[in-house]
């Protein structure tokens, strides 16, 4: 174990798993010698000479071209410097990457991660704030993991690249300072695998990447007025962890499901249909969603603020199932 | 790069073949055999089998909609591509994927691609993939004049440049982007004059000669193997058929589409091979007389074949 | 009415030769901005008409439509009576009909093999070749004002004589004892069977070369004579080289950047009027630097050295001989423009 930060841990797992498997490489804007818009991967370049590369302002050739490479046998990690501009490379993700082993009879393998980051609460407002993953689950042939903590962000980063598949990796700027304990050398956090971050008997609140916090926060003021709230860290929302969340809602009966994504057409809505679909009699109350609403990501801290989901919004919504 | 008979006559059997599957298939939906969308290649034929001559199974393809001739130019089989056009489930994708969607990977075909423009940056990450090998393996990118506009083409011609990978772009301007006239999707007549703006070399070629484009690929291969870089090849060609079969091409200038039927690389390369005494009438009568059995062959095979079993439908979405 | 005939050729300098060497690319743009400059000069000299060969781009009426209204020139301008082949075919289709049609001199934009194909179709009407191609012997490098303004004093009969438009060499390329083809710098036999991509790049396959010229400035395969025993334009004689045995070698840029050993049997001046025969069949002929001809087997081909070429303008001296003539003298402006006080 050893303390890190949430970018250490991500350019750690970057680190071993290019030291294990020569066909790893890295591509992307300022990846190289700028060590990354937000410094992850700083001093790789110096590491890994020829496996670092800065490409121009070209996300479309970025994705295109990590399609291209993974189906002949590399295994690229081409970053997106924002999730915000995942629509500038859609085709090469939804069209290409995902559809690849499918079309072509499941002889083609596409082992490539997209690294990209999400979120707001920066001051970065709308198109560079956003939380976009309920596009990515809406594609089948790729999964896509957000990881919430040092360790976490090191394991999945690590599966993802072994993974093959495509498999988009979302980290979130809040996070990046967080620190935490980390395992040394290889490690893996296996794709698909929710994780119980505080447990609780009356309450299941399923969420992800920054909102973990939040939840927690709100989970321990609940557990000051005797509400105890389960924490699910969906971690990968493709493959989803069904099995947890409905263990869970068995267990608590009450479902809060928190993300900072919009609600319309947000992952939130797909896990209150699983739930409804496969765990409809073990539910006591109706299920609640804490979300942003559904606008764009305003600038001002004050707009900014009101639009993210925060403790307090979570606390309110459980109290409401009680 | 002296062209040897044998060469000459690989090249005929190939057009021959691409031509034969390709009436076939045309044959096959008109008699409502073959299900979606078919594209053909008719006519083009000489522009991938003088390209693909020049590769190996370790050199990379992409492909486009109208894929077949790249398919089988780089090795393909007719009888699993056949196969692939009923939807059955011997064909190349087990009848997921299509006409549009034919690969082989491990000859190197990266896909046939339902997107016009999709293979430009596809070709460019393979071509990537070799340079990082450094085995000395290429990848070739076949794409149209209408692709030649996409976004695609910049980044996957830029990135190409500056990273000097080993690709050749092969842009087949068959005239067309399915209705639209080249005359009025750009406002250029060569597009190989884009190449300067990328800084890589690019020439234009008589795509329905075989031999003219078998010696600028042939060219621009070993530059790619050589180390450098990438060329952008201009093969002006000719879709004699519509954009997909049950399109008859109104569009077209039927005075054009003459002047082109008129220059069919097939009977040039006979009438060559005939002059040059590498062949009799005969004997090519008797390659013609093979090909044919071999794509009867091929749709006894696919008629033959048994349909996919319906819980197939969940396979393969994942490697596992 | 003095008309000029412009036949910019929008398929020149776009062969393989910008892969196997390192010709320059001349895009379309390009051109398009040369004629524009032609058009300007040409009326400056007084020309009245233009004819101008169609082409699948539309060079000179996309010239035409990029002229500012305010310099745009009371030109005259109409499209040769040809039919499109889009092939070289063109160049030679308008030469032919502009000099029907009355045009006093010719310019034209494209390298060697463009001018070869003008100089089958202009008669006796003196060419102003201007170079957008890759092997540029014949024509010349010159800003496109000047040609205009040079083209257009010979047009206007401002300029002429013996100094001024010149006769040209070429090369009658004989089949069967029957004229077959016309080069106007070199007629290179090659062992080869196919036309294919057109450009020569492999010296292995050079066998026999005919030149009506060559000087070691020169860049294709008459850079081979230059370096051996050069020939200036108008001198009445030229050079055959034999390549069959390696017997020498002479270093020669036969393409734009390929500067490589030639070999060679020997090689020796020829006479106007004298046919050097094809010693070997079949073969290829390349006509100013393009595959052109093929030969089969037991055709009886040969290559006559001939003086009565295209007649070639000589700028420099065309535009002195307007200028010793005061042709572009005006008369003295009007009084002073006596300006505003301040």
């Amino acid at each position: 174990m050893k303390k890190m930060t949430y970018a250490e841990a991500i350019r750690d797992g970057l680190r071993v798993e290019m030291q294990r498997d020569p066909s790893v490489y890295l591509c992307g804007e300022d990846v190289g010698k700028f060590g990354g818009c937000f410094g992850v991967t700083a001093g790789l370049v110096d590491e890994f000479p020829g496996r670092v590369l800065d490409t121009p302002i070209t996300e479309t050739a970025i994705i295109g071209s990590a399609v291209g490479a993974a189906a002949a046998g590399l295994r690229p990690v081409a970053e997106i410097m924002f999730v915000d501009f995942t629509g500038v490379c859609m085709d090469e993700l939804f069209n290409q990457a995902s559809k690849m082993r499918y079309m072509f009879g499941g002889k083609a393998k596409v082992p490539m991660v997209l690294r990209t980051i999400c979120g707001g609460g920066l001051g970065a407002a709308a198109q560079h704030s956003q939380c976009m993953e309920a596009w990515f689950a809406h594609i089948p042939g790729i999964k896509t993991v957000l990881p919430a903590t040092p360790a976490d962000a090191k394991g999945l980063m690590a599966a993802a690249i072994r993974d093959d598949n495509p498999v988009v990796y979302i980290e979130h700027k809040q996070l990046l300072g967080l620190s935490g304990d980390v395992p040394a050398g290889e490690y893996l956090v296996p794709l698909g695998q929710a994780d119980i971050k505080r447990a609780g008997g009356d309450v299941t609140i399923v969420t992800w990447s920054w909102m973990v916090h939040r939840a927690l926060a709100a989970a321990e003021a609940l557990a000051r007025e005797g509400i105890a709230a389960e924490i699910i860290d969906l971690r990968s929302v493709v493959p989803l962890d069904k099995e947890t969340i409905l263990k869970s809602v068995a267990k608590t009966n009450k479902l809060v499901i928190v993300h900072e994504a919009v609600k319309t057409g947000g992952f939130g809505g797909e896990v209150a249909a699983v739930v409804a679909e496969e765990g409809f009699d073990l539910l006591d109350t109706p299920i609640k969603r804490v979300t942003a609403p559904d606008t764009p990501v305003p600038f001002s801290a004050v707009l900014e603020k009101a639009y993210l989901p925060s403790e307090g919004k979570i606390i309110q919504a459980v109290k409401e199932l009680f | 790069m002296a062209l040897t008979p044998k060469d000459l006559l690989a090249f005929y059997r190939t057009m021959v073949t691409i031509r034969t599957f390709e009436t076939k298939a045309a044959e096959l939906f008109a008699a409502g055999k073959l299900p979606g969308f078919v594209h053909l290649y008719i006519g083009e034929e000489a522009a991938a089998t003088g390209v693909c001559a020049n590769l190996t199974d370790a050199d990379y393809i992409t492909s486009t909609h109208r894929g077949h001739g790249h398919l089988i130019a780089k090795g393909g089989r007719v009888d699993l591509m056949m196969a692939e056009l009923y939807g059955k489930a011997t064909g190349y994708c087990k009848g997921k994927g299509g006409s549009m969607h034919i690969a082989d990977v491990d000859l190197g075909i990266l896909g046939a691609n339902g997107i016009v423009g999709a293979g430009q940056p596809i070709a460019v990450g393979a071509a990537f993939a070799c340079k990082y090998r450094g085995n000395g393996t290429v990848a070739v990118c076949f794409f149209g004049d209408g692709a030649a506009n996409r976004g695609t083409f910049h980044e996957a011609l830029n990135l190409a440049s500056i990273w000097k990978l080993p690709v050749v772009f092969i842009c087949e301007n068959n005239m067309y982007g399915i209705s639209n006239c080249q005359r009025d999707h750009m406002n250029i007549v060569d597009i190989a004059d884009r190449a300067a703006a990328y800084g890589i070399p690019g020439a234009t070629v008589d795509g329905n000669d075989v031999v003219a484009v078998y010696e600028a690929a042939a060219e621009a291969v070993r530059r790619a193997r050589g180390g450098d870089g990438p060329s952008l090849i201009e093969c002006k060609t000719w879709r004699w058929r519509g954009h997909f079969e049950g399109d008859p091409g109104a569009y077209k200038n039927p005075d054009e589409q003459k002047a082109w039927l008129a220059k069919d690389p097939i009977p040039r390369l006979a009438q060559k091979l005939i002059d040059l005494g590498h062949a009799t009438a005969a004997d090519l009568a008797a390659i013609d007389d093979e090909v044919k059995a071999q794509v009867a062959a091929a749709v006894d095979f696919a008629e033959q074949s048994p349909d996919p079993d319906p819980a197939d439908v969940l396979t393969d979405v994942y490697a596992s | 009415m003095a008309t000029v005939g412009i036949i910019a050729n929008p398929a020149s300098g776009k062969d393989i030769r910008r892969l196997v060497a390192y010709g320059t690319v001349f895009d379309n743009q390009e051109k398009v901005n040369i004629v524009r400059r032609i058009l300007l000069g040409l009326a400056a000299a007084g020309v009245s008409r233009v004819l101008y060969m169609p082409d699948y781009y539309g060079i000179v009426p996309r010239a035409v439509e990029g002229l500012s209204s305010r310099d745009r020139p009371p030109l005259d301008l109409a499209a040769a009576d040809i039919r499109l082949t889009a092939t070289q075919d063109d160049s030679m289709h308008a030469a032919a009909a502009m000099v029907e049609a009355g045009a006093r001199c010719l310019v034209t934009l494209g390298g060697d093999g463009t001018s070869r194909m003008v100089a089958k179709g202009c008669g006796d009407v003196p060419v102003l070749a201007l170079s957008t191609g890759t092997n540029n012997v014949f024509p010349v490098m010159l800003e496109g004002t000047a040609a205009g303004l040079a083209a257009g004093v010979v047009a206007c009969g401002a300029a002429g004589g013996p100094d001024v438009v010149r006769r040209a060499k070429k090369l009658t390329i004989l089949k069967n004892g029957r004229p077959a083809d016309t080069a106007l710098i070199d007629a290179v036999v090659l062992e080869d069977s196919f036309v294919g991509s057109r450009a020569i790049w492999d010296v292995g396959q050079l066998r026999q070369i005919v030149l009506t010229r060559g000087e070691p400035h020169n860049i294709g395969i008459s850079a081979i004579g230059g370096q051996l025993a050069p020939v200036g334009p108008f001198e009445p004689r030229g050079l055959a080289v034999a390549c069959g045995a390696p017997v020498a070698a002479v270093l020669a840029p036969i393409a734009p950047g390929v500067v490589v050993p030639v070999t060679y049997e020997h090689y020796r001046e020829i006479a106007p009027g004298e046919e050097v025969p094809v010693a070997r069949t079949p073969c290829i002929l390349a006509l100013d630097g393009e595959r052109e001809v093929e030969v089969r087997a037991g055709e009886q081909v040969s290559i006559r050295l001939d003086l009565d070429g295209p007649a070639v303008v000589d700028h420099k001296a065309a535009l002195a001989a307007a200028a010793a003539s005061g042709y572009f003298r005006l008369p003295p402006p009007a009084a002073q423009n006596p300006g505003r006080k301040p």
